[in-house]
Protein backbone atom coordinates (compact mmCIF):
# COMPACT_ATOMS: atom_id res chain seq x y z
CA UNK A 1 0.00 0.00 0.00
CA UNK A 2 2.84 2.44 0.76
CA UNK A 3 4.05 1.42 -2.55
CA UNK A 4 0.73 3.12 -4.11
CA UNK A 5 0.97 6.30 -1.96
CA UNK A 6 4.33 7.09 -3.29
CA UNK A 7 4.02 6.54 -7.08
CA UNK A 8 0.21 9.00 -6.40
CA UNK A 9 2.94 11.59 -4.56
CA UNK A 10 5.23 11.61 -7.65
CA UNK A 11 2.56 11.83 -10.19
CA UNK A 12 0.93 14.73 -8.20
CA UNK A 13 4.90 16.72 -8.12
CA UNK A 14 5.20 15.81 -12.01
CA UNK A 15 1.96 17.61 -13.01
CA UNK A 16 2.76 20.42 -10.95
CA UNK A 17 6.55 20.88 -12.38
CA UNK A 18 4.80 20.03 -16.44
CA UNK A 19 2.31 23.48 -15.35
CA UNK A 20 5.58 25.32 -14.01
CA UNK A 21 7.21 24.45 -17.71
CA UNK A 22 4.39 25.33 -19.61
CA UNK A 23 4.06 28.48 -17.92
CA UNK A 24 7.38 29.54 -18.90
CA UNK A 25 7.32 28.01 -22.22
CA UNK A 26 3.93 30.77 -22.69
CA UNK A 27 5.88 33.55 -20.80
CA UNK A 28 8.66 33.06 -23.11
CA UNK A 29 6.63 33.19 -26.26
CA UNK A 30 5.07 36.07 -25.15
CA UNK A 31 8.75 37.78 -24.36
CA UNK A 32 9.67 36.34 -27.80
CA UNK A 33 7.25 38.33 -30.21
CA UNK A 34 8.13 41.52 -28.38
CA UNK A 35 11.95 40.73 -28.58
CA UNK A 36 11.40 39.77 -32.18
CA UNK A 37 9.27 43.06 -32.66
CA UNK A 38 11.90 45.28 -31.52
CA UNK A 39 14.65 43.49 -33.40
CA UNK A 40 12.58 43.97 -36.73
CA UNK A 41 12.42 48.06 -36.24
CA UNK A 42 16.34 48.40 -34.96
CA UNK A 43 17.77 45.84 -37.96
CA UNK A 44 16.61 48.57 -40.10
CA UNK A 45 18.65 51.16 -38.74
CA UNK A 46 21.32 48.81 -38.24
CA UNK A 47 21.15 48.76 -42.12
CA UNK A 48 21.38 52.10 -42.88
CA UNK A 49 24.18 52.95 -40.59
CA UNK A 50 26.46 50.35 -42.36
CA UNK A 51 25.61 51.17 -45.89
CA UNK A 52 26.75 54.97 -45.29
CA UNK A 53 29.94 53.79 -43.47
CA UNK A 54 30.04 51.43 -46.42
CA UNK A 55 29.87 54.37 -48.79
CA UNK A 56 32.44 56.61 -47.12
CA UNK A 57 34.91 53.86 -47.02
CA UNK A 58 34.46 53.47 -50.29
CA UNK A 59 35.14 56.96 -50.75
CA UNK A 60 38.46 57.27 -48.96
CA UNK A 61 39.40 54.06 -50.83
CA UNK A 62 38.77 55.67 -54.14
CA UNK A 63 40.45 58.97 -53.05
CA UNK A 64 44.10 56.89 -51.51
CA UNK A 65 46.34 54.52 -52.93
CA UNK A 66 47.54 53.28 -49.61
CA UNK A 67 43.50 52.31 -49.17
CA UNK A 68 41.75 53.44 -45.91
CA UNK A 69 43.82 55.29 -43.34
CA UNK A 70 41.79 55.24 -40.28
CA UNK A 71 42.15 53.87 -36.81
CA UNK A 72 39.31 51.76 -36.81
CA UNK A 73 40.02 50.58 -40.44
CA UNK A 74 43.58 49.78 -39.44
CA UNK A 75 44.02 45.69 -39.48
CA UNK A 76 46.17 44.06 -37.22
CA UNK A 77 47.89 41.19 -38.61
CA UNK A 78 48.99 39.63 -35.77
CA UNK A 79 47.26 40.62 -32.79
CA UNK A 80 48.82 41.57 -29.50
CA UNK A 81 45.89 41.71 -26.84
CA UNK A 82 42.53 41.41 -28.15
CA UNK A 83 38.81 41.72 -26.43
CA UNK A 84 36.09 39.12 -25.97
CA UNK A 85 33.12 40.84 -25.06
CA UNK A 86 30.35 38.04 -24.67
CA UNK A 87 26.52 37.90 -23.87
CA UNK A 88 24.75 34.88 -21.94
CA UNK A 89 21.79 35.17 -20.44
CA UNK A 90 20.99 36.09 -16.52
CA UNK A 91 18.69 33.13 -15.95
CA UNK A 92 19.22 29.18 -16.71
CA UNK A 93 16.37 26.70 -18.13
CA UNK A 94 17.03 27.52 -21.76
CA UNK A 95 18.95 24.51 -23.12
CA UNK A 96 22.48 24.70 -24.15
CA UNK A 97 21.94 28.29 -25.14
CA UNK A 98 24.25 29.54 -22.52
CA UNK A 99 26.51 26.75 -22.72
CA UNK A 100 27.22 26.89 -26.71
CA UNK A 101 28.41 30.56 -26.50
CA UNK A 102 30.76 29.59 -23.03
CA UNK A 103 31.85 26.47 -25.38
CA UNK A 104 32.79 29.26 -28.16
CA UNK A 105 34.54 31.53 -26.17
CA UNK A 106 36.63 28.96 -24.60
CA UNK A 107 37.45 27.45 -28.40
CA UNK A 108 38.34 31.26 -29.18
CA UNK A 109 40.74 31.55 -25.73
CA UNK A 110 42.56 28.33 -26.81
CA UNK A 111 43.29 29.82 -30.09
CA UNK A 112 44.76 33.26 -29.29
CA UNK A 113 46.43 31.78 -26.62
CA UNK A 114 47.96 29.16 -28.88
CA UNK A 115 49.39 31.96 -30.82
CA UNK A 116 50.35 33.72 -27.79
CA UNK A 117 47.88 36.43 -27.78
CA UNK A 118 46.95 37.92 -24.41
CA UNK A 119 43.00 37.30 -24.43
CA UNK A 120 41.02 39.88 -21.69
CA UNK A 121 37.12 39.04 -21.49
CA UNK A 122 34.21 41.01 -20.74
CA UNK A 123 31.14 39.39 -20.08
CA UNK A 124 27.52 40.04 -20.11
CA UNK A 125 25.23 38.13 -18.22
CA UNK A 126 24.88 36.37 -15.59
CA UNK A 127 25.24 32.61 -16.74
CA UNK A 128 28.91 33.50 -18.47
CA UNK A 129 29.90 35.43 -14.79
CA UNK A 130 29.21 31.98 -12.89
CA UNK A 131 30.98 29.90 -15.71
CA UNK A 132 34.31 32.17 -15.57
CA UNK A 133 34.15 32.75 -11.98
CA UNK A 134 33.88 29.46 -11.01
CA UNK A 135 37.09 28.25 -13.60
CA UNK A 136 38.65 31.11 -12.00
CA UNK A 137 39.37 32.83 -15.27
CA UNK A 138 39.83 36.58 -14.92
CA UNK A 139 37.14 38.51 -16.40
CA UNK A 140 37.72 42.32 -16.81
CA UNK A 141 34.49 43.52 -16.85
CA UNK A 142 31.21 41.78 -15.60
CA UNK A 143 27.57 43.50 -16.79
CA UNK A 144 24.43 41.80 -15.07
CA UNK A 145 20.65 43.05 -15.97
CA UNK A 146 21.60 44.30 -19.13
CA UNK A 147 21.36 41.04 -21.35
CA UNK A 148 17.48 40.77 -19.59
CA UNK A 149 16.62 44.25 -20.87
CA UNK A 150 19.01 45.92 -23.26
CA UNK A 151 19.04 49.35 -23.10
CA UNK A 152 21.37 51.51 -25.45
CA UNK A 153 22.76 53.90 -22.97
CA UNK A 154 24.01 50.96 -21.05
CA UNK A 155 25.09 49.02 -24.07
CA UNK A 156 27.15 52.22 -25.23
CA UNK A 157 28.63 52.90 -22.43
CA UNK A 158 30.17 49.38 -21.86
CA UNK A 159 31.10 48.79 -25.32
CA UNK A 160 33.03 52.70 -25.97
CA UNK A 161 34.57 51.82 -22.79
CA UNK A 162 36.55 48.92 -24.66
CA UNK A 163 36.62 50.97 -28.27
CA UNK A 164 38.67 53.37 -26.32
CA UNK A 165 40.97 51.31 -25.52
CA UNK A 166 41.32 49.67 -28.68
CA UNK A 167 41.84 53.69 -30.27
CA UNK A 168 44.86 54.42 -27.99
CA UNK A 169 45.92 51.12 -28.54
CA UNK A 170 45.58 48.87 -25.70
CA UNK A 171 44.05 46.18 -27.63
CA UNK A 172 44.24 45.40 -31.29
CA UNK A 173 40.91 43.60 -32.11
CA UNK A 174 37.45 43.73 -30.49
CA UNK A 175 35.40 40.31 -30.76
CA UNK A 176 32.02 39.96 -29.91
CA UNK A 177 30.38 36.31 -29.48
CA UNK A 178 26.67 36.44 -28.99
CA UNK A 179 24.13 33.27 -29.83
CA UNK A 180 22.26 34.75 -32.24
CA UNK A 181 17.98 34.62 -32.89
CA UNK A 182 17.40 32.67 -36.46
CA UNK A 183 13.84 31.41 -36.33
CA UNK A 184 11.36 30.18 -33.50
CA UNK A 185 13.57 26.67 -33.57
CA UNK A 186 17.61 27.63 -34.79
CA UNK A 187 20.06 30.05 -32.35
CA UNK A 188 23.27 30.15 -34.05
CA UNK A 189 26.38 31.50 -32.36
CA UNK A 190 27.76 34.36 -33.96
CA UNK A 191 30.97 35.71 -33.56
CA UNK A 192 31.20 39.29 -35.24
CA UNK A 193 34.76 41.12 -34.84
CA UNK A 194 33.93 44.71 -34.20
CA UNK A 195 37.09 46.29 -34.44
CA UNK A 196 38.51 46.82 -36.96
CA UNK A 197 35.78 47.13 -39.33
CA UNK A 198 36.87 43.77 -41.60
CA UNK A 199 36.45 45.78 -45.23
CA UNK A 200 36.12 42.26 -46.68
CA UNK A 201 32.63 42.63 -45.37
CA UNK A 202 31.95 45.57 -46.75
CA UNK A 203 30.61 46.00 -49.82
CA UNK A 204 33.29 48.50 -51.22
CA UNK A 205 32.79 47.96 -55.05
CA UNK A 206 30.00 50.14 -55.76
CA UNK A 207 30.27 52.53 -58.51
CA UNK A 208 28.66 55.67 -57.24
CA UNK A 209 27.32 57.84 -59.60
CA UNK A 210 27.84 61.53 -58.32
CA UNK A 211 31.43 62.39 -56.05
CA UNK A 212 30.60 62.24 -52.78
CA UNK A 213 30.59 65.63 -50.69
CA UNK A 214 31.41 64.99 -46.73
CA UNK A 215 30.54 67.66 -44.20
CA UNK A 216 32.47 68.57 -42.32
CA UNK A 217 34.76 68.97 -44.72
CA UNK A 218 37.50 65.89 -43.08
CA UNK A 219 36.59 62.57 -43.29
CA UNK A 220 38.17 61.47 -39.94
CA UNK A 221 35.72 63.48 -38.25
CA UNK A 222 32.57 61.81 -39.74
CA UNK A 223 33.91 58.80 -39.88
CA UNK A 224 34.96 58.63 -36.54
CA UNK A 225 31.46 59.27 -35.66
CA UNK A 226 29.49 56.99 -37.70
CA UNK A 227 32.20 54.38 -36.62
CA UNK A 228 31.30 54.72 -32.94
CA UNK A 229 27.88 54.99 -33.47
CA UNK A 230 28.21 51.86 -35.45
CA UNK A 231 29.84 49.84 -32.61
CA UNK A 232 27.50 51.14 -30.15
CA UNK A 233 24.61 49.56 -32.17
CA UNK A 234 25.93 46.27 -33.04
CA UNK A 235 26.42 45.75 -29.33
CA UNK A 236 23.00 46.90 -28.44
CA UNK A 237 21.87 44.78 -31.65
CA UNK A 238 23.51 41.61 -30.56
CA UNK A 239 21.97 42.22 -26.92
CA UNK A 240 18.72 42.47 -28.79
CA UNK A 241 19.45 39.57 -30.81
CA UNK A 242 20.54 37.62 -28.12
CA UNK A 243 17.60 38.16 -25.98
CA UNK A 244 15.79 36.87 -28.91
CA UNK A 245 17.58 33.45 -29.06
CA UNK A 246 17.01 33.48 -25.03
CA UNK A 247 13.75 33.56 -25.51
CA UNK A 248 13.41 31.17 -28.20
CA UNK A 249 15.45 28.37 -26.77
CA UNK A 250 13.95 28.51 -23.45
CA UNK A 251 10.36 28.23 -25.22
CA UNK A 252 11.82 24.74 -26.75
CA UNK A 253 13.72 23.90 -23.94
CA UNK A 254 10.32 24.24 -21.82
CA UNK A 255 8.18 22.94 -24.66
CA UNK A 256 10.18 19.52 -24.03
CA UNK A 257 10.10 19.47 -20.43
CA UNK A 258 6.23 19.68 -20.58
CA UNK A 259 6.12 16.65 -23.19
CA UNK A 260 8.78 14.84 -21.31
CA UNK A 261 6.50 15.51 -17.75
CA UNK A 262 3.29 14.55 -19.94
CA UNK A 263 4.91 11.16 -20.94
CA UNK A 264 6.23 10.71 -17.30
CA UNK A 265 2.74 11.05 -15.68
CA UNK A 266 1.23 8.38 -18.37
CA UNK A 267 4.25 6.32 -17.74
CA UNK A 268 3.40 6.35 -13.98
CA UNK A 269 -0.12 6.20 -13.79
CA UNK A 270 -0.02 2.78 -15.70
CA UNK A 271 2.82 2.00 -13.03
CA UNK A 272 0.14 2.93 -10.18
CA UNK A 273 -2.76 1.06 -11.83
CA UNK A 274 -0.96 -1.56 -12.16
CA UNK A 275 0.07 -1.40 -8.56
CA UNK A 276 -3.63 -1.49 -7.51
CA UNK A 277 -4.56 -4.27 -9.48
CA UNK A 278 -1.64 -6.33 -8.22
CA UNK A 279 -2.91 -5.28 -4.09
CA UNK A 280 -6.60 -5.77 -5.21
CA UNK A 281 -5.36 -9.42 -6.51
CA UNK A 282 -3.41 -9.83 -3.29
CA UNK A 283 -6.19 -9.20 -1.20
CA UNK A 284 -8.58 -11.31 -2.86
CA UNK A 285 -6.29 -14.30 -2.89
CA UNK A 286 -5.84 -13.86 1.05
CA UNK A 287 -9.94 -13.78 1.74
CA UNK A 288 -10.52 -16.59 -1.01
CA UNK A 289 -7.63 -18.60 0.89
CA UNK A 290 -9.37 -17.40 4.41
CA UNK A 291 -12.52 -19.16 3.47
CA UNK A 292 -10.99 -22.50 2.09
CA UNK A 293 -9.14 -22.79 5.27
CA UNK A 294 -12.75 -22.57 7.02
CA UNK A 295 -14.47 -25.14 5.12
CA UNK B 1 7.36 70.68 -57.79
CA UNK B 2 8.76 67.83 -57.87
CA UNK B 3 9.28 65.13 -55.07
CA UNK B 4 11.77 63.24 -53.63
CA UNK B 5 11.71 60.24 -51.36
CA UNK B 6 12.67 61.11 -47.81
CA UNK B 7 13.55 58.49 -44.51
CA UNK B 8 13.81 59.27 -41.39
CA UNK B 9 15.22 56.73 -39.21
CA UNK B 10 15.37 55.79 -35.72
CA UNK B 11 17.27 53.33 -32.88
CA UNK B 12 13.41 52.47 -32.63
CA UNK B 13 12.27 52.33 -36.32
CA UNK B 14 11.39 54.32 -39.32
CA UNK B 15 9.45 57.44 -38.37
CA UNK B 16 8.89 58.41 -42.06
CA UNK B 17 8.89 57.19 -45.45
CA UNK B 18 7.59 58.94 -48.19
CA UNK B 19 7.69 61.63 -50.38
CA UNK B 20 8.19 65.29 -50.25
CA UNK B 21 8.57 68.25 -51.78
CA UNK B 22 11.34 69.68 -50.04
CA UNK B 23 13.68 69.64 -46.57
CA UNK B 24 15.84 71.63 -44.31
CA UNK B 25 18.31 69.53 -42.38
CA UNK B 26 20.68 70.84 -39.35
CA UNK B 27 23.94 70.32 -40.26
CA UNK B 28 26.74 70.53 -38.36
CA UNK B 29 27.82 72.86 -40.34
CA UNK B 30 24.76 75.02 -40.66
CA UNK B 31 21.61 75.00 -42.03
CA UNK B 32 21.02 73.81 -45.29
CA UNK B 33 17.82 72.90 -47.78
CA UNK B 34 17.18 69.53 -49.88
CA UNK B 35 15.53 69.60 -53.13
CA UNK B 36 15.33 66.96 -55.63
CA UNK B 37 18.23 66.23 -57.94
CA UNK B 38 20.29 66.98 -54.85
CA UNK B 39 24.47 66.32 -55.34
CA UNK B 40 25.33 63.18 -53.49
CA UNK B 41 26.61 64.43 -49.79
CA UNK B 42 26.94 63.06 -46.29
CA UNK B 43 26.69 65.28 -43.68
CA UNK B 44 26.60 65.10 -39.58
CA UNK B 45 23.44 66.49 -38.05
CA UNK B 46 23.31 68.75 -35.15
CA UNK B 47 20.39 69.11 -32.42
CA UNK B 48 17.38 70.48 -33.82
CA UNK B 49 14.78 70.36 -36.49
CA UNK B 50 14.17 69.19 -39.70
CA UNK B 51 11.10 70.28 -41.52
CA UNK B 52 9.89 69.14 -44.83
CA UNK B 53 7.03 69.56 -46.83
CA UNK B 54 4.93 66.93 -47.56
CA UNK B 55 3.69 65.98 -50.44
CA UNK B 56 0.08 67.06 -50.29
CA UNK B 57 1.53 71.04 -48.75
CA UNK B 58 1.79 70.50 -45.35
CA UNK B 59 4.82 70.95 -43.13
CA UNK B 60 5.92 69.00 -40.64
CA UNK B 61 8.82 69.17 -38.20
CA UNK B 62 10.76 66.90 -36.01
CA UNK B 63 13.25 67.62 -33.37
CA UNK B 64 16.31 65.78 -33.32
CA UNK B 65 19.37 65.28 -31.28
CA UNK B 66 22.16 64.24 -33.57
CA UNK B 67 22.66 61.84 -36.19
CA UNK B 68 23.90 61.56 -40.48
CA UNK B 69 22.06 62.16 -43.24
CA UNK B 70 23.26 60.91 -46.70
CA UNK B 71 21.56 62.92 -49.66
CA UNK B 72 21.75 61.81 -53.23
CA UNK B 73 19.96 62.35 -56.21
CA UNK B 74 16.85 60.40 -55.66
CA UNK B 75 16.90 60.11 -51.89
CA UNK B 76 17.66 61.46 -48.96
CA UNK B 77 18.09 59.60 -46.02
CA UNK B 78 18.69 60.93 -42.19
CA UNK B 79 19.40 58.51 -39.49
CA UNK B 80 19.10 59.71 -36.08
CA UNK B 81 19.24 59.15 -32.58
CA UNK B 82 16.63 60.36 -30.91
CA UNK B 83 13.49 62.10 -32.58
CA UNK B 84 10.57 63.69 -32.01
CA UNK B 85 7.77 64.33 -34.90
CA UNK B 86 5.23 67.58 -34.88
CA UNK B 87 2.54 67.57 -37.01
CA UNK B 88 -0.77 69.48 -37.60
CA UNK B 89 -2.38 66.48 -37.26
CA UNK B 90 -1.03 65.31 -33.98
CA UNK B 91 -4.27 65.65 -31.85
CA UNK B 92 -1.74 65.82 -28.68
CA UNK B 93 0.43 68.96 -29.82
CA UNK B 94 0.94 69.89 -26.67
CA UNK B 95 2.84 66.33 -25.51
CA UNK B 96 4.42 65.99 -28.47
CA UNK B 97 6.20 69.60 -27.81
CA UNK B 98 7.02 68.67 -24.76
CA UNK B 99 9.06 65.31 -25.73
CA UNK B 100 10.12 67.39 -28.36
CA UNK B 101 11.47 69.99 -26.07
CA UNK B 102 13.42 67.39 -23.23
CA UNK B 103 14.50 65.05 -26.21
CA UNK B 104 16.63 68.76 -27.28
CA UNK B 105 17.52 69.88 -23.84
CA UNK B 106 18.60 66.13 -23.31
CA UNK B 107 21.66 66.56 -25.85
CA UNK B 108 25.14 67.65 -25.08
CA UNK B 109 25.30 70.42 -27.80
CA UNK B 110 26.28 73.58 -26.83
CA UNK B 111 23.22 75.96 -24.95
CA UNK B 112 22.83 78.30 -27.92
CA UNK B 113 22.46 75.18 -30.13
CA UNK B 114 19.42 73.94 -27.86
CA UNK B 115 18.10 77.32 -27.20
CA UNK B 116 17.75 77.74 -30.66
CA UNK B 117 16.15 74.72 -31.12
CA UNK B 118 14.26 74.94 -28.61
CA UNK B 119 12.78 78.37 -29.94
CA UNK B 120 12.42 77.54 -33.37
CA UNK B 121 10.13 74.28 -32.08
CA UNK B 122 8.17 77.13 -29.66
CA UNK B 123 7.46 78.99 -32.76
CA UNK B 124 6.13 75.83 -35.14
CA UNK B 125 4.04 74.72 -31.98
CA UNK B 126 2.05 78.64 -32.28
CA UNK B 127 1.71 77.68 -35.65
CA UNK B 128 -0.84 75.17 -35.41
Amino acid sequence: MANLKEIKRKIGSVKNTQKTTNAMKLVSSAKLKRTEELAKRSRVYAAKLTELIEEIAQKMQNSSAEGIDNVYFKDVPNPKVVDIVFITADKGLCGGFNSQTIKRVNQLIAKYKENDVKVRLRAVGRKGIDYFKFNNIELNDEVIGLSAAPDFKQAAALISEVATAYVSGETDKIVLVHNGYVNMITQEIKEDQILPIDTSKLELNKVSSSELEVEPDDDDTLLNALVKRYVEYTMYYSLIDSLAAEHSARMQAMDAATTNAKEMVKELTVKYNKARQESITTELIEIISGMESMK
Amino acid sequence: MELMKLEIITPNGMIFDGEVKQVTLPGSEGEFGVLAHHATLVSLLETGVIVYDRADGREVAVAINSGYVKVDEEKTTCIVDGAVALSGDDTDISKALEAAKSLLKSTEASNTAIAAAVSKVEQIGKSF
